[in-house]
């Protein structure tokens, strides 16, 4: 059954007003502080995640060049845009204050080596350490923006009380300050985002709650595969907000025949939730009927808006 | 402490029974004796009648007694220790005393000790054993339970230190009886009967030496011995529960579990508190896979003693088994952490199907179904299902119809081959099953390292200088002795030589026998003859005409090698195995880069027998099996990678539904995709293949 013109119009208005998929594309920008790694094998660990990052930000969330913050131990990589001091950090927070807009995603990753409690935690990096009330000083010019904020750092887990609040998600690589082994959890972070393993749904469009999921699963495996006792257990700070926001959203076509697809689409979409709301109660043969006819219907519809130019 | 004769002890005790006059006694140390002596007759009502008087007069004002009647108020709670954890402890403080208030004394120290290790804290038990020693060089009790702490941890020559402490002392019975139960656990059966017999010589009333004695003829089937033996014991003890548990234990050695089970329920009938009994009974109601029963007996042992580390090991195991998923196909059921069947199954189920039939038709039997086969991912608890410790070396074993092995993540990868440990393991169900459980244990090890080699290219045990240099050494033991390479290793080498050798004599026997000739061999044994006369009846030789005619053959059948042979390195180990990952992956990479796809696929079937877990393996394997129209192993395959939680699950799925549609499964397609797409709708790929599915004629791929 297809739904009428005018339920889908309403379904496209709906999403105009809550998604990532407005009229204008999200803006996203990364700031990646990766930090001292104290033995080369660490310190190339972190430039690999830091390159892979601005990579990721570059090819997949078309995060401009000068929304694109590399500060590392070593100035002179490929890439990097600075020292990762305190100094530096703090500028380049000042910097992306200024050309941040109202409603873009500012994501911010902190790669290395953990230490501290409360908002004494810090990550090493060259001189000296920014705290997380420092980092937690430097995000208030950001009040207007979803800011995501993961810590993949050995003992991070503070950070999150002190970097915590409206319209922020923080993301810790440990529970408390006191996990203070090697942790794995920026690597299969980082994996997440440039495989694109981490979209669960594979709907294309990455919620920062999906990588978050993608890494706890991948680290548990690595210790799983070491036959090894998990000692670190990461956190998110806000899964509601860490649900809704994406690294990238691509913008709305302009073309009408597209915007109408997909709404059809959604509409399509929003059936299958309901149905899959009853799959308990219905019936088995009549649940995966009417789920082989809608998802049929999707696949249809879709391939109808990639026709069109639009994506899904 | 008294190690004297017993017979009169447990006489004078039977007669004084725990009459007011026995309890009225001050000669406190005798009357823990007679209470120790009832509880070893059986009698535990009266024995704990004595030693609950000498406990209630020590409570009430024993803190001022000498160390001696301290002593024996310790020895009055460990004959009441019965489900009363507190009496141990409480003994424990008593014995402590002693020691306190009369350095001189020895006693205290030493049964301390020995309460220690009775509740297996080993180290604890070492000391004290050592702080006597220190004051008492050569004391033969001390050294004796030095002795009992290196059989019990395995690390050391217990009966070398045993031979000392006789020397200390030749009469010392203790000493003999343990030096007689370390003989027949390490299967020396002669040697174990005439050391009993030594013990007996001077104590007529030692219950364990009477044990030992019938346990012996038991095992050699000298039934008129046995009798003799039994007798003896029950004369000594009416209610003798330890006979029948020494009994029990030594049939659990020669893998007679009906028989072992059968004793030890003896024993418990005669002594229904009986821990070793119960313990017996429940462990192998647990080796025939009566898993309710055999708990419930452990558990009532681990109520009576909760000290009893075998019993919680093996409670605590069963509770973890609990959640283990059981999955019954054909002829066998596995029991498996659910991640381990998911991965394993596919491979295993079909293997030992084939194993199965290939056995059942060269041994002409058929063990009855399911056989059960569980397998640990965590090789500490395969060791407690074995042997209820931690700390077993095997990789398998076969308890006849229930076989417990490794799952591969037990191990580092590389460690073994999982394949042909199943294998090899369900070899012994036949081996144990055609026998009785009488076959010796060389002869089931050599048919399934044998049959290793029968079942795969590449599996079993191979030739290496290490063997070649023991054989032209005249290292290797013969036909007749092969045992002993076994049970009485020379050094940790000749086990691993033994298997090789002993799968070369299986080899030879069927070569020149003929391909009934094992089988004959293990039928002969289930009649309960003797390994000579099953020789001589089976291959028409005696046992040394066997040996020169196995020595001939395996030099003939290296003789290139011998002649060639240096001498071995010191990093060659001394056999190679079948877990090598290394140059099978070589092979599968020689085959793709020529294009062989057949070829690759044989190479990375064999490299999933030694890892199983490597998910680009495993899609290796599945691209290669695609293009060389093998759609059956790419299906499974892609299972495997689902089964494995890959990190991209969604797409492993879409993978397995692509697959499903190649082999020409379209439903099985199109649940998986639709599975897939309920969780994930505009997942492009899955669109693709559901539409495809559809648009697609029946029967054909799009």
């Amino acid at each position: 059954m297809r739904s009428g013109p005018a339920a889908a119009a309403c379904a496209a208005l709906l999403l105009l007003a809550l998604g990532p998929t407005s009229a204008r594309a999200q803006r996203t920008h990364l700031l990646v502080v990766t930090g001292l790694g104290g033995a080369p094998e660490y310190s190339a660990a972190f430039l690999s995640q830091g390159a892979a990052l601005m990579d990721v930000a570059a090819r997949q969330w078309n995060v401009g060049d000068s929304s694109r913050i590399w500060l590392a131990e070593d100035a002179a990589h490929a890439g990097v845009t600075a020292r990762a001091t305190r100094e530096a950090v703090a500028e380049s927070f000042l910097r992306l204050s200024r050309q941040v807009r109202p409603g873009d995603v500012l994501v911010v990753a902190l790669i290395g080596h953990g230490s501290g409690e409360g908002a004494q935690s810090r990550v090493n990096l060259p001189g000296v350490d920014p705290t997380a009330a420092e980092y937690a000083g430097w995000l208030a010019g950001f009040a207007r923006q979803t800011v995501v904020f993961v810590v993949g750092a050995s003992g991070s887990g503070d950070f999150a009380v002190h970097l915590k609040g409206p319209g922020r998600v923080i993301v810790t690589a440990t529970r408390t300050p006191f996990e203070r082994n090697e942790s794995r959890f920026s690597a299969a972070f980082v994996r997440g985002l440039a495989s694109g393993d981490a979209d669960a749904d594979k709907d294309g469009r990455l919620t920062v709650l999906e990588s978050y999921a993608f890494a706890v699963r991948e680290v548990a495996r690595r210790y799983q595969e070491e036959r090894a006792m998990l000692t670190e257990h990461a956190l998110v700070s806000d899964s509601t907000l860490a649900a809704r926001t994406v690294y990238a959203a691509p913008a709305a076509s302009a073309d009408p025949r597209v915007a109408q697809l997909i709404a059809e689409l959604r509409e399509l979409e929003a059936r299958l939730d309901r149905l899959k709301a009853r799959k308990g109660g219905t019936p088995v043969a009549e649940y995966d009927r009417e789920l082989e006819a809608l998802l049929v219907a999707i696949a249809e519809k879709s391939a109808e808006v990639r026709a069109a130019g639009g994506r899904p | 402490m008294k190690y004297g004769p017993t017979a009169l002890l447990l006489a004078a005790a039977l007669a004084a029974g725990s009459g007011p006059g026995a309890a009225q006694s001050v000669d406190r140390p005798a009357r823990a004796e007679r209470a120790e002596a009832l509880l070893r007759a059986g009698d535990r009502a009266a024995a704990g009648r004595e030693a609950r008087a000498l406990i209630a007069e020590y409570e009430r004002g024993g803190t001022a007694w000498p160390a001696r009647d301290l002593v024996a108020a310790g020895r009055a709670y460990l004959v009441v220790q019965s489900g009363d954890a507190e009496a141990v402890r409480a003994a424990l403080r008593a014995f402590d005393a002693a020691t306190a208030r009369d350095s001189l004394l020895i006693e205290g120290e030493l049964r301390a000790a020995d309460l220690m290790l009775d509740k297996y804290v080993a180290p604890e038990a070492k000391l004290g054993y050592e702080r006597v020693l220190r004051r008492h060089p050569g004391h033969p009790m001390a050294t004796l339970g030095l002795a009992r702490v290196i059989a019990f941890t395995g690390q050391g020559d217990a009966l070398a230190v045993a031979r000392e402490a006789l020397k200390a002392d030749p009469r010392a019975v203790p000493v003999l009886t343990f030096i007689a139960a370390q003989h027949l656990e390490g299967e020396r059966i002669d040697s174990a009967a005439e050391v009993a017999r030594r013990a007996l010589v001077l104590d007529q009333g030692s219950l364990d030496a009477w044990a030992v004695l019938g346990a012996a003829a038991w095992v050699r089937g000298d039934s008129a011995a046995f009798r003799n033996a039994r007798v003896r014991a029950e004369g000594i003890a009416p209610r003798p529960a330890a006979f029948y548990v020494t009994l029990s234990e030594a049939a659990a050695r020669q893998r007679r579990y009906a028989d072992a089970e059968r004793f030890a329920a003896r024993a418990l009938e005669l002594d229904s508190l009986s821990v070793p009994a119960l313990g017996a009974l429940g462990t192998n109601r647990l080796r025939a896979g009566r898993l309710a029963e055999g708990r419930a007996l452990i558990e009532r042992a681990f109520a009576i003693d909760p000290f009893n580390l075998w019993h919680k090991n093996t409670l605590d195991l069963l509770d973890k088994l609990a959640g283990f998923r059981t999955v019954r196909t054909g002829r066998f059921e596995f029991v498996a952490p659910a991640r381990e069947a998911d991965v394993l199954l596919p491979y295993l189920a079909p293997l030992l199907e084939e194993a199965y039939d290939a056995l059942a038709a060269r041994y002409d039997y058929r063990p009855p179904a399911p056989v059960r086969m569980e397998i640990y991912d965590r090789h500490a608890d395969f060791s407690v299902r074995t042997v209820g410790l931690t700390g077993l070396g095997a990789l398998g074993v076969s308890f006849g119809r229930l076989l417990a092995i490794d799952a591969p993540s037990a191990r580092d990868p590389g460690t073994f081959n999982w394949g042909s440990t199943a294998w090899h393991e369900l070899t012994h169900t036949f081996t144990l099953g055609l026998s009785g459980n009488r076959v010796p244990r060389w002869f089931s090890e050599g048919v399934s390292v044998f049959e290793e080699r029968r079942a795969r290219p590449g599996w079993g045990a191979t030739v290496t200088p290490v063997y070649l240099a023991a054989l032209k050494a005249d290292r290797l033991r013969p036909v007749s002795q092969l045992n002993e390479g076994f049970v009485r290793p020379r050094d940790p080498n000749e086990v691993i030589l033994s298997y090789y050798h002993a799968s070369l004599v299986a080899e030879m026997i069927e070569a020149q026998f003929g391909p009934r000739a094992l089988g004959d061999l293990l039928r002969a044994w289930g009649e309960g003859l003797t390994t000579a006369a099953v020789v001589q009846r089976v291959l028409r030789l005696d046992e040394a005409a066997l040996d020169a005619r196995f020595e001939a053959w395996v030099r003939a059948r290296f003789a290139r090698e011998l002649a060639a042979a240096s001498r071995a390195g010191v990093g060659d180990t001394a056999v190679v195995g079948d877990a090598d990952l290394a140059p099978v992956l070589e092979d599968a990479r020689r085959a793709q880069a020529a294009g062989q796809d057949s070829a690759v696929v044989a190479a990375l079937e064999r490299a999933l027998w030694i890892w199983p877990y490597d998910a680009a393996l495993h899609a290796r394997l599945a691209e290669a099996a695609s293009r060389a129209r093998m759609p059956a192993i790419a299906v499974r395959e892609r299972r495997a990678i689902v089964a494995l939680g890959p990190s991209d699950p969604l797409g492993a799925r879409v993978e397995l539904a692509q697959a499903l549609l190649e082999a020409g499964d379209r439903g099985a397609a199109r649940r998986e995709v639709l599975g897939v797409l309920e969780q994930a709708p505009t997942y492009e790929r899955a669109q693709h293949l559901l539409l495809a599915l559809r648009n697609a004629p029946p029967g054909g791929a799009p």
